[in-house]
């Protein structure tokens, strides 16, 4: 086994507000190998955008976090001051936001974009940055005739596809995606999700891939956390996961999709609404909306048990686990 | 789920003639003149469509963003007046209604649920507003106490308690927003609701429970819909009949299982391949990169032979018109060829 790319240790984030603290991330801890697909589920406000926010280090107040270690190749970023972070963004790592319309300067050309990310990072000549810029637009599908045109002049796919572009202008480690596909059509982000497993296939980057879509999830990557209200409710290897479920929120998750090919049947999604973390429910966070729900999920809070290689944050399964160990 | 239904169950005086369907678009167009006075540049948004939405009936119109479908709920709730064609309600046409007090009776026949639950109600109003408005106007025999025990059943019918009413829109999830939504429409006593992507900015989670209300929309409360949305797999979860428009034209119709068990339409096929089936792990993926249409002032043909595996010479003259093969109306050159071959292959011509 390889030492891992990232290594995040009990992530802890709080938003500081007037009226209360709330605990978006807690105490998250996972890993990411060299050249892993990681996705993480998880439905709106389940601090799953938060989570990616805190490992780039991009948050800004009231966000703040308040425990925990991002290591990443060997280095704890929550501890690195400004300068040295600003080496290694985009060098080492890339992000890739939910909408490129709002990510890419509208004034300026995708060439003159790309031509500001290779100088902020060395000095490069010009052919070096023509070069550069042809290929990673090759790379991604588009004509690198675009590189002169503005991002309003692209349609959402391939703006999507010029973000990722620039992602790859230093080839990073890692490339971490927030819901890259969400914005577009079913066609355009089938293509796009091809396009970007194909690429991570042969640049051998790692993924942090976050999403609601949990076809997605099965097609593309090898390992998924699901979250729910700030924590890992589990965390497991994908293809396990779709064989066996473990947490009753993954699996309301799994049957909350109807077919297109299957068999009609009637789902019944999963009830009620997350929770606010302002004012979090006693005990397990999901209980107001299990549907195994137990007494004594109202009072003790469930840890994460492993099952097998698959770990759950369930009280369902925390006798099996002690048993284990 | 899409079983035939009885077509007549309504007992509503409106209905005048015999079979009429509820609702029924006619050569239905509408374009926009983009740019200053003197351009000459026309957006195609809606053309020739021609739809029908009977009593007691889910009809999903499905297709990818700037292919017209909301134009179309638009056009239907009378929101914009069409360019060409007509639209009968009940037999009767769109374009006799004039006067306010015909307009007024339009809106309560005919309700619309917006896309957006978020911005779709007044942020300074408790959600009572819009339905006990919408009572004051639509039902004005209604007393005070009366609206407001009429508002109250409403919310139940959408699957929310009433003290919901007293809410504001802010104290509430996208879920319960959307419900309002449609007890807002509800209040009129709608015989038809147009839903613009209803469930498209919800969570997975609560994405079902406003699709099953629908659907108990119509069985319980006979109202028939028109669902537009992108994903396919809701529109079969609801839908008995499915429309498939690109770049404003009609390309597929017909009873949503026929069309999405055997798609006759290049452009369904392409849709049907890439809606991933969470379950399955490996699917064929189609080559094609997504493009929108190009519609400012489209030339003839068929306006999907750019992405078109099996584009011949004729897609490029001649725009594909909807014609019956079996069940299904298909707007498509080569598989209308392809049945006749089938149907009768002595006449090969």
């Amino acid at each position: 086994m390889t030492d891992p790319l990232l290594e995040v240790d009990g992530l802890t984030v709080d938003y500081l507000t007037d009226a209360a603290d709330v605990r978006a991330v807690n105490q998250v801890s996972f890993t990411v190998d060299p050249g892993e697909f990681l996705a993480i589920v998880g439905e709106s406000g389940c601090g799953k955008s938060t989570l990616l926010f805190a490992v780039a280090q991009l948050l800004s107040p009231p966000g703040e976090i308040v425990a925990g270690k991002v290591i990443f190749r060997g280095h704890d970023m929550v501890r690195l001051g400004r300068g040295e972070l600003q080496s290694m963004r985009w060098r080492d790592y890339s992000i890739v936001m939910q909408s490129a319309m709002n990510a890419l300067n509208p004034m300026k050309s995708i060439g003159a974009q790309f031509k500001d990310t290779l100088e902020a990072h060395g000095n490069v000549s010009k052919a070096d940055i023509g070069r550069r810029s042809t290929e990673v637009m090759e790379l991604v599908g588009i004509d690198p005739a675009h590189l002169h045109s503005y991002p309003h002049q692209l349609s959402g796919g391939m703006r999507q596809r010029a973000m990722i572009a620039m992602a790859l202008l230093f080839t990073p480690q890692l490339v971490i995606m927030d819901e890259p596909t969400s914005a577009l059509d079913v066609v355009a982000q089938q293509s796009l999700m091809t396009k970007i497993k194909d690429l991570q296939q042969n640049l051998g980057f790692a993924v942090i891939f976050v999403t609601h879509d949990m076809s997605v999830v099965h097609r593309y990557s090898d390992r998924v956390l699901v979250m729910y209200a700030g924590q890992i409710a589990e965390a497991a290897r994908t293809e396990e996961v779709f064989e066996r479920p473990l947490h009753p929120y993954t699996r309301g998750l799994m049957s909350a999709f109807p077919s297109v090919r299957g068999p009609r049947r009637e789902l019944i999604g999963i009830p009620g609404s997350p929770p606010d973390l302002a004012r979090p429910p006693t005990g397990c966070l999901f209980h107001p909306r299990c549907p195994d729900v137990m007494p004594a999920c109202l009072g003790r809070e469930p840890e994460l048990y492993p099952v097998g290689d698959a770990e759950v944050r369930c009280l369902l399964y925390a006798e099996q686990a002690r048993k284990a160990s | 789920m899409a079983e035939e239904r009885n077509p007549r169950t309504s007992s509503d005086p409106a209905a005048s003639s015999g079979s009429e369907p509820v609702l029924r678009a006619a050569d239905l167009t509408k374009h926009f003149r983009l740019g200053g006075m003197f351009s000459k540049q026309v957006l195609h948004a809606v053309d020739d469509l021609n739809i029908t939405i009977a009593e007691r009936e889910i009809v999903a119109l499905v297709g990818e963003s700037g292919s017209g479908k909301s134009t179309v709920a638009r056009l239907l709730a009378r929101i914009y007046t069409p360019t060409r064609g007509e639209i009968y309600y009940r037999g009767r046409p769109l374009r006799s209604l004039r006067s306010r007090k015909d307009l007024l009776w339009y809106r309560g026949e005919v309700a619309i649920v917006l896309q957006d639950p978020f911005s779709a109600f007044h942020p300074v109003f408790p959600i009572s507003h819009g339905v006990m408005r919408n009572l004051a106007l639509h039902r004005p025999e209604l007393s005070g106490p009366e609206r407001r025990r009429e508002a109250e059943r409403v919310c139940e019918t959408v699957g929310l308690g009433p003290k919901m009413l007293d809410r504001y829109p802010y104290e509430m999830s996208g879920g319960e927003r959307q419900r309002i939504g449609f007890a807002q429409a509800l209040a009129v006593r709608p015989k038809l609701i147009l839903a613009d992507e209803p469930v498209s900015m919800l969570d997975v989670s609560i994405r079902v429970g406003v699709l099953n209300m629908m659907a108990g929309l119509r069985d319980q409360e006979g109202v028939s819909l028109l669902y537009i949305t992108h994903d396919l797999a809701s529109a079969r979860y609801v839908a008995d009949r499915i429309v498939v428009m690109y770049a404003g034209h009609m390309v597929e119709e017909g009873p949503t299982e026929t069309v999405l068990s055997s798609p006759k339409h290049p452009y369904t096929q392409l849709l049907l391949s890439a809606a991933a089936e969470p379950s399955e792990k490996e699917a064929e993926i189609a080559a094609d990169s997504g493009e929108p249409p190009r519609v400012i002032n489209p030339s003839e043909g068929c306006r999907f032979r750019w992405r078109c595996p099996y584009a011949i010479e004729k897609c490029e003259q001649v725009t594909p018109r909807p014609t019956p093969i079996g069940a299904t109306q298909v707007a498509c050159h080569v598989a209308v060829a392809e049945a006749e071959r089938a149907s009768n292959p002595a006449s090969v011509s």
